[in-house]
């Protein structure tokens, strides 16, 4: 019954399309062509949420994209002589088109110079659309034929709302699966925590480029839709202005769901004929109300709706956020099957990780200095060393968020340098983050999953749609994630949002992340930094358990000596970019030579 | 050969001024305060406008207009900084640019509202016969834009740069918490910026106000190119506005002279996509010493 | 007279909590060091004195007046200056400019004259007209020094004045700040060198994990060996 409900969830926003018809059936003709352009304007805030919402980029560009999908198809069937359905698959490709372009450039800047980029296509198309007269009628614009669809031409604004919806609806309920399954989560994840993301296979310019050209077929399919029923199509009309308008649609209904486009688009749409009484002051009122909301209300519409109904009761809290809360990760319960656990292994003299004789430069400063260390299967090894030692430096080497300017790091015989730091994830390598880096905005399971590790573009399309069929993650995902977060100790926690984790907690859910692809070595960024000498310790244990019973090799950056000593059965010590001492932590503290690099010359009395 | 050069290289410098005192507001505000206010141009035509005012409803001597306007520009900005930008100062990127885009939009609706004709005549503050430098005619006005603007461009980066004034400004750009340590108040800072930012435009506005016209579209064409001219001089470089601005009119009067004009503005914004992938830091970024 | 007094300090960052329950007092003239390990929470603590972090909860109070709410520029303004472990200098300007720039915080009190600040820094003076970013490290530090003394404070927090230096830095920070404080200034110094922290510090407090482990006279800490207790656990 709980997979029902999720199904549910998904196809919402396509279902209040249809319910959209549905109430367009008994008003007059104006009305009812009012809905229809509120339907492809939700369309299109859906199609944004996607791209600034979860993407995080900003476009100008929307405006030139309808545009393209407007035009596309109009002239796949007055030049082409294409049905009107086949002419939207022409709009589809244009669309997809553009959006490639876009990113091409597009995903190397943020901010800013992302929206000069994305101005810049946007006033370009525009003007070719302009100055193409040949083809484009120019200026004056070009009549866009009926549609006709299997042999009915539709010319009635009841017919005009029935297609439009119907084909909104089911781009929509595609928006809406692929946003809620794995694409989605992964499209965060590349969004918000760049570096964890590479860390664990996802390709974020990839993720971003895929962002723009769903986005952009999404919203040029809007444009062919609208296109017979506005009947005439001028580049005006798609110009800077209406980019901004369209930009305004996630924003102010909200950039974390499918809702968030539905509720300001559809919401922003039909206000001017809400405000046609005020006439002269529609687009006063416009402007001074979508400042009034991003000012008060920061999480768009969505935000103020999700409060109201706090207010209102927890029956309705539940409903209603379970239906708009992003993705809300599945409620069910599956016994996890736990993997079997081995007796814990007498340390094996093989080395997994060599790190030989690594160098970095930073300008003058020498960073690292013929660094060399090593770390046998199975072992737990430290490396500490004050600040400014380079510890640091050599960790994100090792972790490929670093490029080494000499030496060389094998790992199970395969050489490590060359390689991206995604793909390090593929040889068993995985890590935690010293700022724990958890995907706040994904709940832990979701975290978990994506640490699987198989989180390729094209997959996750794929594994949204199949998460939407069977109504969850699939299950041999979900039952690694469970496990992993059962190890963790953080099982009952799988449905929580990570962000809202206590730190001790947020760092349990690394280290579950960390385990779940079954890796051979884990990179511990500061493990313990900012949590409490009780928390140090639960987490030191859970660190010693999962060495055992999983056989997972350690490698420790700490500044925290006590708990390193206590859980390292070696430890390198560096200072001033060179290893310093290396052996059993009891002997290597003892050292002078390493009390001396803690407390100056003197050292301590 | 020159005789045809020169008028379109005149027309373009003569714009080119203008942008660069756009493009001037915007890269101060946004090197104080890391927004880039999409009212800008908004402003600049507020500017225009309370030209006509000044010069054809009320009569006034011109000069009024030049020392009255800016001043009033600023402060009508530095009040939206407190009212509106400083609840925004912790949002998000997007929440910043949809309130300042749609500020701009409120703002030239209401301009619209208070005055219902498409576009209202300035006259020029200097009538009389151009003047004649090798072979090529200059009109008064002409000549005044290019030399005003640009001198109060320049005066603007030197105060910037030297005084007291400019002075918290360029800390606070370079370093926030250093500037605070200094005892530069973020909330001063950030409303002089603003007040400066709104300066620059109003002065645009007086500017342009006899060249164009005022009308609505005067607020998002200086936006526009005000923010096109900033990136390709380089977007937290005030000397860079004013060489992007001079550049950015040049090639507009190139490309309309040469090409068409209505592909001019396709050509600029080929020329920023080219500035950008090549130099995302613009073509005269400001000279940053490395750290040791 | 006490010149800082710090009451239940809770700095947190989301959720990290970098400073726990945190009460210290410097007496004013005083000079009292801040020891431990990194990550301990010495740079939160003494960036939320100064109000660049927030707190979360607890009091400061400086010269007997509530300073918990005020912005850092507001704080110095008052005569508790910080010279941040990062120094946070302007690259681009000049070492006579950076100088120019914190008399804005002298303000309405006593101003000190440049001129004695190029006397506590010769090598300063010599470097008028340069800009910082082409300074040696050591220069950086000074002029961040010497920026914060523009200010005229009556408490100076020095946080890990020594890090990234040459170790002959020492010699040349202790007698510096030693003669800062014949001016009546009282320090806070945080630093991770046992030298220059003994040569300074007349207290000393350190912190672990967040927590104040120890405190008492720098004469006594050096006795008990209290810093390789906190640093490296019991050994």
């Amino acid at each position: 019954m709980s997979d029902r409900r999720l199904d549910l969830a998904a196809t919402g926003p396509a279902l209040f399309i249809i319910l959209c018809i549905a109430a367009g059936l008994g008003v007059d003709s104006y009305s009812q062509y009012v809905i229809a352009l509120a339907i492809v304007a939700i369309l299109v805030g859906a199609a944004l949420v996607v791209l600034v919402g979860l993407a995080r980029c900003i476009t100008l560009a929307s405006g030139s994209i309808m545009a393209l999908g407007a035009y596309a198809s109009t002239l796949a069937v007055l030049d082409l002589g294409a049905p009107y359905l086949v002419s939207l698959l022409l709009a589809l490709f244009a669309g997809a088109a553009a959006g490639w372009l876009i990113a091409l450039p597009g995903t190397r800047f943020r901010g800013h110079n992302l929206a000069m980029v994305t101005l810049v296509f946007q006033s370009v198309c525009i003007i070719l659309i302009r100055q193409s007269t040949w083809l484009t009628g120019g200026a004056e614009g070009i009549r866009v034929p009926s549609a006709t669809v299997f042999g009915w031409t539709i010319v009635s604004d009841l017919g005009f709302l029935v297609l439009i919806g119907v084909l909104a609806a089911a781009m929509t309920l595609i928006l809406t699966i692929l946003l809620r399954g794995p694409f989605g989560k992964c499209l965060q994840a590349a969004a918000n925590n760049e570096i964890a993301a590479e860390a664990f296979g996802v390709n974020v310019r990839g993720y971003l480029t895929a962002a723009f050209i769903v986005s952009s077929i999404a919203i040029a399919f809007a444009g062919a839709l609208a296109a017979p029923r506005i009947r005439i199509l001028d580049p005006d009309s798609f110009g800077i202005l209406e980019s901004i308008f369209l930009l305004a649609y996630p924003i102010v209904g909200g950039m974390q769901s499918v809702w968030g486009g539905l509720l300001g688009g559809g919401g922003l749409r039909i206000l001017p004929e809400l405000l046609r009484p005020v006439a002269d002051y529609q687009e006063l009122f416009y402007a001074t109300l979508v400042i009034v909301i991003v000012m008060f209300f920061p999480g768009g519409l969505t935000e103020l709706l999700r409060r109201g109904a706090a207010l209102i009761g927890r029956s309705g809290r539940g409903r209603l956020s379970k239906a708009i809360a992003p993705g809300t990760p599945w409620s069910g319960t599956i016994p996890a099957v736990a993997l079997p656990i081995p007796a814990p292994t007498p340390e094996r003299a093989e080395k997994l990780l060599l790190v030989e004789a690594v160098d970095k430069h930073f300008d003058a400063l020498h960073a690292v200095d013929a660094a060399s260390l090593a770390v046998p299967v199975g072992a737990i090894h430290g490396l500490i060393g004050p600040n400014g030692a380079g510890k640091t430096s050599l960790f994100n080497i090792i972790s490929g968020f670093l490029a080494a300017d000499g030496g060389r790091i094998e790992f199970a015989g395969e050489p490590l340098l060359d390689l991206r730091a995604r793909d390090r994830i593929r040889l068993g390598i995985t890590r935690t983050f010293q700022n724990v880096a958890v995907f706040g905005q994904l709940s832990c399971l979701d975290n978990v999953i994506i640490g699987r590790g198989c989180n390729g573009v094209v997959e996750a399309m794929g594994a949204s749609f199949d998460r939407f069929i069977a109504g969850a993650p699939t299950l041999q995902a979900r039952r690694e994630a469970l496990a992993a977060l059962d190890s963790a100790g953080l099982a009952d926690q799988a449905q929580s949002l990570a962000g809202a984790l206590s730190l001790g907690d947020q760092r349990r859910l690394e280290l579950a992340r960390a385990i779940v692809s079954s890796p051979k070595l884990i990179l511990l960024d500061e493990p313990v930094s900012g949590v409490s000498e009780a928390e140090a310790e639960e987490l030191r244990q859970l660190l010693l358990r999962i060495n055992a019973e999983r056989t997972i090799a350690m490698l420790v950056v700490e500044h925290n000596i006590p708990f390193v000593a206590r859980l390292c059965r070696t430890l390198s010590v560096m200072g001033a970019g060179r290893v310093v001492a290396e052996g059993k932590p009891a002997e290597v503290i003892a050292l002078p030579t390493v009390r001396q690099l803690y407390f100056g010359e003197e050292g301590p009395a | 050969m020159l005789a045809e050069l020169g008028p379109v290289l005149i027309a373009g410098i003569k714009f080119g001024a203008i942008y660069a005192l756009a493009a001037l507001g915007l890269v101060v505000v946004h090197k104080a305060t890391k927004t880039v206010n999409f009212a800008h141009g908004a402003f600049a035509m507020l500017g225009a406008f309370a030209s006509f005012l000044i010069v054809v409803r009320w009569q006034w001597p011109y000069w009024a207009a030049y020392l009255l306007i800016p001043p009033a520009i600023g402060l009508v900005a530095a009040a939206i900084e407190f009212l509106i930008l400083r609840r925004l100062r912790r949002a998000d990127m997007f929440t910043v640019v949809i309130a300042t885009v749609f500020l701009g939009i409120a703002l030239a609706e209401g301009f619209r509202l208070t005055y219902n004709t498409e576009l209202l005549a300035v006259p020029s503050p200097f009538a009389g016969a151009p003047f004649v430098v090798g072979g090529v005619y200059i009109t008064r006005d002409t000549l005044w834009v290019i030399t005003g603007a640009l001198l109060a461009a320049v005066g603007c980066v030197i105060l910037f740069r030297r005084g007291k004034l400019g002075r918290g400004m360029r800390a606070m750009a370079s370093n926030i918490r250093g500037a605070q340590l200094c005892g530069y108040s973020i909330d001063h800072i950030y409303m002089l910026a603003w007040f400066l930012g709104g300066v620059l435009a109003g002065l645009a506005g007086v500017f342009i106000a006899p060249v164009t016209g005022v009308s609505v579209d005067l607020s998002i064409a200086v936006i526009t190119a005000g923010f096109v001219a900033g990136v390709i001089g380089g977007f937290d470089s005030p000397r860079g506005a004013i060489l992007g601005g001079l550049l950015l009119g040049i090639a507009e009067s190139l490309s309309a002279a040469y090409v068409s004009s209505a592909m001019k503005n396709c050509i600029s914004f080929l020329l920023l996509f080219v500035v950008l992938m090549w130099r995302p830091q613009g073509l005269f970024p400001e000279r940053t010493a490395r750290s040791v | 007279m006490i010149a800082l007094r710090v009451t239940g300090l809770m700095v947190t960052y989301g959720p990290v909590v970098a400073v726990r329950d945190l009460d210290l007092t410097i007496e004013a003239g005083e000079a009292l060091a801040l020891l431990g390990p990194n990550g301990a929470g010495k740079t939160s603590a003494v960036e939320a004195v100064a109000g660049l972090l927030p707190k979360r909860r607890g009091k400061v109070e400086f010269l007997g007046e509530d300073i918990s709410a005020l912005s850092a520029s507001a704080i110095v303004r008052r005569g508790l200056a910080l010279v941040p472990q990062w120094r946070e200098l302007f690259r681009n300007f000049t070492v006579e400019e950076t100088l120019l720039a914190a008399t804005t915080a002298a303000v309405g009190r006593e101003p000190i004259p440049l001129d004695s600040i190029y006397d506590l820094f010769p090598v300063l003076q010599e470097r008028r007209l340069q800009v910082a970013g082409s300074l040696s490290g050591g220069e950086q530090q000074m002029l961040a020094i010497g920026r914060a003394l523009v200010t005229n404070p009556k408490l100076l927090l020095l946080d890990e004045p020594s890090a990234g230096l040459a170790s002959g830095i020492a010699r040349t920070l202790i007698q510096t700040i030693t003669r800062i404080r014949q001016s009546n200034v009282a320090i806070l110094l945080v630093e991770q060198n046992m030298e220059i922290a003994r040569a300074i510090g007349e207290r000393c407090c350190m912190l672990a994990a967040g927590r104040l482990a120890w405190q008492g006279s720098m004469q006594e800490a050096t006795e008990r060996n209290e810093a390789v207790r906190v640093y490296f656990g019991e050994h």
